[in-house]
């Protein structure tokens, strides 16, 4: 894969990727995040304003780290750099989710210095729905360095 | 496991944590270096699945263009808790996170001395909720940028 050979739409599949009370307790020791959302069930049965979410949920920046994954993998082989990431959580995941990321391709840049490729990004669960959305780009240095 | 020092009672300290109210955007926040070791990179790769041999395997990490191991772009979710002390508002009990964007300058490796600079940017109200905007700049221990980036949060009622 090189730079010129992307084109808009081109997608990029991520992996899947099984949520459960075990891997949201992994999550938590592995980022310091030990909010109560992601670990207490009497708690998260409590209204939220206007959210009720019935029982623990993952964390959104697990979302994050996934998209990450996904883009790194893509973009290393062809000596590319994970430069940016945005994202938004559109709808919570629980124990016993399936969530898979994917990104498609939208439009290539260059610049005085670099070359750049725009993705949207998203990750659906197991009925298809999104649960976050985004956007990042990639760097595809002039001098690539393929490992 | 999380460092033996680490609170992970979020409860504990919740009295002592800045309330939406009480937050004033523009305001540092404190914070506290911290040494990233492989141990804590390696948990972090777990954590997500990563199976990339660059971020654990330093024999191939050698022949990158990194010249050594190093951190996912993501171990700032890790840093973000790692360098803030346990009367961070961030972690307020029912703090949601709404979304976040982060660029990456460096990559982070083993034995970095992490120093985040971090602040408040913004609140508001939406919908009737409480939102924070944070904005945070991850340095190494030659003051180089590792990454920066923004979150919105939603804040406990």
């Amino acid at each position: 894969m090189t730079f010129d050979d992307l084109k808009s739409g081109d997608t990029i599949d991520g992996p899947s990727f099984a949520v459960s009370r075990e891997s949201i307790r992994l999550f938590c020791d592995a980022s310091l995040d030990y909010n109560p959302l992601h670990l207490d069930d009497d708690y998260m049965k409590g209204s939220f304003g206007k959210t009720q979410f019935g029982g623990i949920i993952m964390h959104g920046m697990n979302n994050f780290g996934l998209i990450s994954r996904m883009i790194t993998d893509w973009a290393h082989p062809a000596g590319a750099i994970h430069c940016r990431l945005e994202t938004r959580w559109v709808k919570p995941v629980k124990p016993g989710d399936t969530i898979t990321p994917a990104g498609v391709i939208t439009s290539k840049q260059a610049t005085a210095k670099s070359r750049w490729v725009l993705i949207d990004v998203l990750v659906r669960n197991q009925q298809d729905e999104k649960v976050a959305t985004g956007e990042a780009m990639v760097e595809f240095p002039r001098d690539a360095f393929c490992a | 496991m999380p460092p033996q020092a680490f609170e992970t009672d979020f409860w504990k300290d919740a009295n002592l944590r800045k309330s939406w109210d009480e937050i004033i955007p523009g305001e540092p926040r404190q914070t506290l270096p911290y040494v990233l070791t492989r141990e804590a990179i390696a948990l972090y790769c777990k954590s997500v699945g990563e199976t990339n041999p660059i971020y654990v395997d330093e024999a191939f990490a050698k022949t990158t263009r990194y010249g050594g191991l190093i951190a996912p772009p993501s171990i700032h979710i890790l840093l973000m808790f790692a360098c803030t002390p346990a009367d961070d508002w961030m972690r307020s009990p029912g703090t949601v996170n709404a979304g976040q964007s982060w660029s990456y300058h460096l990559p982070a490796r083993p034995n970095d001395i992490i120093r985040l600079e971090a602040r408040a940017l913004d609140k508001f109200i939406k919908r009737e909720r409480l939102f924070v905007v944070h904005d945070n700049v991850f340095f190494n221990q030659h003051s180089e940028v590792i990454c920066s980036g923004r979150g919105w949060t939603i804040r406990p009622m």
